[in-house]
């Protein structure tokens, strides 16, 4: 039954996304292949991130490492300014195609190579209950980066837009 | 080799880009797909069979070695097919026989780590079980561990599970899958085969007499190999641990009584570690045949006083002469008998010492003593040892082994099982050498007294010399089995006999091939994997359950223009307020 297992752990993880995208409306602008390209800055951004941690940092390790979580904010940045159309859209659009490249890089290999085995963890449930989490993270996230660009922002919401934003980077750095 | 990786690297990039993405997408996608599945367990141990033996024709032990299959206690009550878990200290036969009858696919017995923890009476209990193990030839494969932290809690939560199979209700039963793990138990090697070509090694070495021709021989024999319900945790170290220390302490001392003219005696001394004893005597009786058939001269043909074999010595507070004929007056073994007597008698009155004779029965199995091989060929031998009957369960079982706590003192706790007792071990000596001493110098009939000791001060009994040899002995197994003829078992008694005795020599036994008289099988150790699996309800469940997830993501992806009018109602009064 341990590829019965499988097929329930690429479920729970994979499901919600196809869900999302089809009844976010995606599918009626015909979206897919910009989710594509977002999924390609999402990787040429992990390189960069890669390469950058490989550097030694002489001070405060974690902080500069984090830092570099920057890159991903301004990958999202990227991505949404590159296509044209609606704030939600571009927020979905750049959301789905980051999201949907994390769950194929990180956590089909550990799924397909772990939950086949013999041996039952928990942890392979946990990974796939995990990539929705991070889906609507991500959703948070561009939504967040889409509204720190919007000139036409009310004062108000500055500063917690920015709060907000520091913690998406931070977040991994805070929990420690 | 980098060099010409980078090579094969340059090359493809300058062919053409695009073949080489796609190579280098593809491969590693393909490497993976077919890769095995890793081999993660919730715990690896090893584990040893039991014993696979044929001896004259006749099949003992366990014939099977391959395992996958669900762990279970003995409480359960479907056990066929399934893997049986048994604590030593709850094992019992009838526990055992259930299985069996049930068909079960494999039994593994968990052997404490330290046996000194184990009470007296469920150790002599296993001691008498384990023939009785043996003699019923069973294709279940029966295996030992010993016992760790982590097999301790895989077997409590098994037996949990397993005592609560019949009686829940179906809700008990579901919950029950969720959260509770069975175990699955892998062995990693192959199907049992027999080993061809196997060699027991025996070793033999002299010591010349002076005064011409035709010497008489003594010869001192004992059996190094060990026995048990399985070979790999068989040490022996009572039996026949303690012979061989005292054999070649005996080599020592009266290789420093023959090195010089004054004290060579007009006897020559042969010893023989022989192998294969624990198997009906294999290692002597083609000695033997060598020795008396196929030879032209030897010094068991021409004129042998008598043959002192050496059995279990290490312990016990009577020494038995094993005979399977009295001695008749006046022969040499006579002699010996009675300066044992009179030794006994003068220097160490508190040993029981009593001549046991047994009639060599050929209709039996096997033969009782080693001196019977012997005795079959006419040649005069007697067997020593603190134990009174063959049938002892001392003599062939795992529980001997070398006691963790020195008994130099004879403080601490009592050891359960047999073991060696150095002090008496070194008592037997002496009393062994001093006797042999006597009749070899012919003592009484020169008119010396009984109580003289010739083995005193430089060349007393060495009782550290006896502690490191039982020390060395036991700490690897000594199986028949296991000893082949590179073994350092082997090697080590060869270079030790070599140090003392002249004409040292390897003699071999190799099975016949057409009727062989023993044949060993291989896989007597493996590595058994125990992974933790969740029933198939449990899926069925799982899958449910993420349908029902699934169908709730659903409903509020659809639905999410409600749930954003409901919050913007919520969050109203607020901005109202502003």
């Amino acid at each position: 039954m341990t590829l019965f297992h499988f097929g329930n752990c690429f479920a729970l993880a994979y499901f919600p996304y196809f869900i999302t995208y089809k009844c976010s409306g995606l599918s009626e602008y015909n979206a897919f292949w910009r989710c594509v390209q977002a999924g390609a800055t999402y990787l040429f951004v992990q390189l960069c991130k890669v390469s950058s941690n490989l550097t030694c940092y002489e001070c405060c390790k974690e902080f500069m490492k984090a830092t570099v979580d920057m890159a991903d904010l301004l990958g999202l940045h990227l991505v949404m300014s590159r296509n044209a159309g609606k704030g939600e859209y571009k927020i979905m659009v750049a959301a789905m195609g980051w999201a949907t490249a994390e769950l194929v890089m990180s956590r089909c290999i550990p799924l397909w190579v772990g939950a086949r085995g013999i041996e039952f963890d928990w942890k392979y449930i946990q990974m796939s209950f995990d990539s929705n989490i991070s889906l609507v993270h991500y959703i948070a996230m561009a939504a967040v980066v889409w509204m720190f660009t919007r000139y036409d922002l009310p004062k108000s919401f500055r500063l917690p837009v920015t709060v907000l934003l520091g913690l998406c980077v931070y977040k991994a750095f805070l929990m420690e | 080799m980098f060099e010409e990786a980078s090579e094969v690297f340059d090359n493809m990039f300058k062919s053409s880009f695009p073949l080489t993405l796609t190579f280098i997408v593809f491969l590693p996608a393909v490497l993976i797909l077919v890769s095995p599945l890793p081999a993660e367990a919730a715990h690896e141990f090893t584990v040893y069979r039991m014993q696979q033996y044929d001896l004259q024709g006749q099949n003992y032990g366990s014939r099977n070695a391959i395992l996958n299959t669900e762990a279970r206690t003995v409480e359960a009550e479907v056990l066929s097919r399934r893997c049986v878990m048994m604590r030593l200290a709850d094992f019992s036969y009838e526990k055992y026989q259930k299985a069996l009858r049930q068909s079960a696919g494999a039994v593994v017995i968990i052997l404490p780590k330290n046996m000194s923890t184990m009470p007296q009476d469920i150790v002599q209990q296993f001691m008498e079980l384990e023939p009785e193990l043996l003699a019923t030839e069973t294709i279940v494969p029966v295996y030992f561990a010993m016992e760790d932290d982590e097999l301790l809690s895989i077997y409590t939560q098994t037996q949990v599970s397993s005592s609560s199979q019949g009686s829940s209700s179906a809700a008990e039963v579901l919950l029950h899958s969720a959260t509770a793990n069975g175990f699955q138990m892998v062995t990693s090697g192959a199907q049992s085969k027999a080993v061809s070509d196997w060699a027991i090694t025996s070793l033999e070495g002299r010591l010349a007499g002076v005064g011409g021709e035709d010497l008489p021989t003594i010869v001192v024999v004992a059996h190094y190999d060990s026995f048990g319900v399985a070979p790999w945790l068989s040490y022996g170290a009572d039996s026949n641990g303690s012979g061989v220390a005292v054999l070649l302490e005996l080599a020592r001392l009266f290789s420093r009584l023959y090195s010089h003219k004054r004290t060579q005696a007009g006897y020559n001394l042969l010893f023989f570690l022989s192998g294969g004893g624990k198997f009906n005597y294999q290692g002597t009786k083609r000695w033997l045949e060598d020795n008396l058939d196929h030879t032209e001269s030897s010094l068991l043909q021409d004129n042998v006083a008598f043959v002192l074999c050496l059995d279990t010595l290490g312990n016990g507070d009577g020494l038995h002469l094993h005979v399977s004929k009295p001695p008749k007056e006046g022969s040499p073994q006579h002699a010996l008998l009675k300066e044992l007597q009179m030794v006994v008698s003068e220097q160490y009155p508190d040993v029981k010492f009593s001549m046991v004779h047994k009639k060599i029965n050929l209709a039996d199995d096997t033969l009782a003593w080693e001196h019977e091989r012997f005795g079959i060929r006419r040649l005069p031998a007697f067997t020593l040892s603190h134990l009174e009957s063959h049938r002892s369960a001392a003599r062939n079982s795992i529980m001997d082994m070398r006691s963790v706590s020195s008994s130099l003192d004879g403080a601490g706790e009592a050891t359960a099982g047999p073991h060696v007792d150095l002090k008496k071990l070194s008592r037997n000596t002496k009393l062994i050498a001093e006797a042999l001493a006597r009749v070899i110098y012919n003592l009484t009939e020169k008119g010396t007294n009984g109580d003289l000791e010739i083995f005193t001060q430089q060349m007393q009994v060495q009782e550290e010399q006896l502690a490191s040899l039982v020390d060395w002995l036991t700490t690897q197994p000594r199986a028949a089995q296991l000893v082949d003829k590179d073994s350092t078992v082997v090697s080590t008694l060869e270079y030790y006999l070599g140090r003392y005795l002249k004409d040292v020599k390897r003699h071999f036994v190799r099975a016949d091939k057409r009727d062989p008289e023993f044949v060993f099988y291989d896989q007597l150790k493996q590595t058994m994997n125990a992974y933790r699996v969740k029933p198939a309800i449990f899926d069925l469940l799982l899958a449910l359950c993420i349908a029902a997830y699934l169908g709730v993501v659903y409903l509020a992806v659809q639905h999410f223009g409600v749930l954003y009018s409901v919050l913007r109602r919520l969050m109203a009064p607020r901005a109202k307020q502003h």
